[in-house]
């Protein structure tokens, strides 16, 4: 059962006690069951970052606009004067355990979070210090995220996340020059590093903790943004020559096989796609690449990608995390999931069979095969009663239909006639999937 | 003592840490470093987190490839620096090795590679941002174009120590930069 249906029995107990359908004894059982996770007030979270949101973007505007007339004592005293304030504000919600309310918690660790790094910002202003924002980045980040593991701050954690994506694409970004001066850290080990710094807050000492809604899909977000990165950088394969990065395109495709597969426990595997970002992000990435690999010339770059992607560490790194994975989702039966990341397979069994220089049509053919066959596996896994996604596959067909009929060699008319035929089938074919579902659930939409 | 407290405090004491040794670190070189002169360009960027600032670039990047420099790669370098008559300073010559004296500054360098013979170095200076207030900043970039017209070069002035350079004005006919374009009071 999912969190939500968790929700809906914990409405419904108190009437059914009343109505005498279950014993006081029994709702006590389901309710301990079924627990359902505190939300710990929403509203109130949101609420509490977006006022400490414009409390410390206002404090950073209002240092950075460089107070030319004041001497370098006061204006460093302006810069560590909030951060001193924003501290003791942190401490006092501390003291006040657990009886300091949701968005007391937020609101001092966002601001604490803003004033930590205002600090920094200035001094290296009115140092006039070298360097890119995105360094001052790195060290706010690692000096911020003590903060959300404390304070429990969901909105510390989202600028944590978007803080070590940034710096890492920024890290990549410097290293693909080829030519840098700065010394470029190696994001394969910092950032496997810095995302492991969220686990004290998810799942935490208790291993129960997990993120809401929308900061699933930050983390989300910010594995794929930075596994990307890393697989840009791996791909240079230290080379300070700027060899072309040959490697990324299989080494990407593997980085979404690994945030698509992340393990989750029963209650996440029940939820909703919407309520899991991991693995519609991570999915949809694969799959778009799939699709541009059903064109020769990519084809031909991704097959090619595997012979560069195969000598380098990280690329057996992530095809152990993606093998533990999708063992992990096999024992489950996450048989959808498994059957798109099936995607990333393809040019691994289809380089030793390429000659160098060959065309890439025999991927690319074989790759509209296989796209069409995992678009079968969705729909077909919903009919023998397995969690599967209809709607996803038909969609994948239609996309695939779409592509090929757009480079097709056909005239405008039979192109419009075959569109309107495809879209008529896919909206049949929705208004089919939504009846069965009413069926299938009793009369109740889903 | 809760762990959560003690997690608290080692965070805090981090956030003051990190400003006060920079801040620490910076003023010990403008209270005991000799002053230093380059000439220098100055277009104006932004930048997101510390505002509008003059990119302060060196005139004197291209040198002499030091004995033992390495074919890739930026290493660190010392440079000694020599004041001219005008009291401007210049480059006099490049080490591997560390060396120390109130002139030598630590640099970067790289081999130019796009060189055929590959026997120069383009060095990095450690002084490439003097921050401004939004106000005078593009005043200040006007006035720097300007006087580039006329073949006027401004000049970066810093303080040098234990190799370590902290850049304290830019001054352009010899004026400090923000006197220069800083509102008369009527």
């Amino acid at each position: 059962m999912s969190h939500t249906e968790h929700r809906w029995l914990a409405e419904q107990l108190p009437g059914w006690e009343r109505e005498g359908i279950v014993t006081a004894e029994g709702a006590r059982r389901l309710r301990e069951r079924y627990a359902v996770e505190p939300r710990a007030g929403l509203a109130q979270m949101i609420v509490g970052a977006i006022g400490a949101l414009l409390i410390g973007t206002g404090l950073i505007a209002v240092l950075a606009y460089n107070w030319d007339d004041f001497p370098r004592w006061v204006r460093l005293a302006l810069a560590l004067g909030p951060l001193a304030a924003s501290q003791a504000a942190s401490a006092w919600v501390l003291r006040q355990n657990e009886a300091a309310k949701p968005w007391q918690r937020e609101a001092a660790a966002l601001v604490q979070t803003l004033a930590a790094g205002a600090a920094m910002a200035l001094v290296s202003q009115i140092y006039n210090l070298p360097g890119q924002w995105t360094d001052l980045v790195f060290w706010w980040c690692v000096i911020a995220i003590p903060l959300a593991w404390v304070m429990g701050s969901q909105s510390v954690a989202i600028a944590y996340l978007v803080g070590i994506a940034v710096w890492t694409v920024a890290q990549a970004a410097e290293r693909s020059n080829g030519w840098s001066w700065t010394d470029v850290a190696d994001v394969r080990i910092w950032f496997p590093l810095l995302l492991a710094g969220i686990l004290p807050l998810w799942p935490g000492p208790d291993l129960r903790g997990r993120p809401a809604p929308g900061s699933r899909l930050m983390l989300a977000a910010a594995a794929l943004v930075g596994l990307f990165a890393v697989a840009a950088q791996a791909s240079a394969g230290g080379r300070p020559d700027g060899e072309p990065q040959r490697a990324f395109f299989w080494l990407a495709m593997l980085s979404s096989v690994v945030v698509l597969l992340f393990p989750l426990d029963r209650d996440g595997i029940a939820e909703p796609l919407a309520r899991k970002p991991q693995v519609l992000l991570g999915g949809i990435a694969l799959v778009i690449m799939a699709l541009i690999a059903t064109y020769e010339a990519p084809a031909r770059d991704l097959v090619t990608s595997v012979g560069f992607a195969l000598p380098l560490g990280w690329c057996w790194l992530l095809l152990a995390a993606v093998g533990g994975f999708a063992a992990i989702a096999f024992r489950q039966g996450r048989f959808a999931v498994l059957a798109v990341a099936g995607l990333a397979v393809v040019p691994l069994l289809a380089s030793p069979l390429s000659a160098a220089d060959t065309s890439g049509w025999p991927v690319a053919i074989a790759y509209s095969l296989v796209l069409l066959g995992t678009a079968i596996a969705l729909i077909a896994l919903e009919f023998v009663g397995r969690q599967g996604a209809a709607r996803i596959g038909a969609t994948l067909i239609t996309l695939l239909v779409i592509l090929r009929m757009a480079d097709a060699d056909l005239s405008l008319l039979t192109k419009g006639l075959v569109f309107i035929v495809i879209g008529a089938g896919f909206l049949a074919f929705n208004t089919f999937i939504s009846r069965r579902r009413v069926t299938a659930a009793g009369g109740v939409p889903t | 003592m809760r762990p959560a407290v003690v997690v608290f405090a080692v965070a805090v004491l981090a956030q003051w840490l990190l400003p006060l040794m920079g801040v620490w670190q910076h003023e010990r070189v403008i209270r005991e470093g000799a002053a230093v002169r380059v000439r220098c360009t100055s277009p104006d960027p932004y930048d997101p987190l510390r505002g509008r600032y003059l990119m302060v670039r060196p005139e004197e990047t291209t040198l002499p490839k030091p004995e033992g420099m390495p074919e890739w790669g930026t290493v660190p370098v010392w440079a000694t620096l020599v004041a001219d008559a005008d009291g401007l300073s210049r480059i006099e010559s490049l080490s591997l090795v560390p060396a120390a004296g109130p002139s030598v500054v630590r640099l970067a360098a790289v081999v130019r590679t796009w060189d055929k013979d590959r026997d120069t170095v383009v060095v990095q200076w450690p002084i490439q941002r003097y921050y401004l207030n939004e106000r005078l900043a593009p005043d200040a970039d006007r006035l720097v174009a300007e006087r580039w017209r006329t073949g006027a070069r401004p000049v970066a002035e810093f303080r040098l120590l234990d190799g370590r350079a902290v850049l304290t004005d830019v001054l352009v006919d010899g004026v400090s930069i923000r006197d220069a374009v800083r509102p008369r009071a009527p």
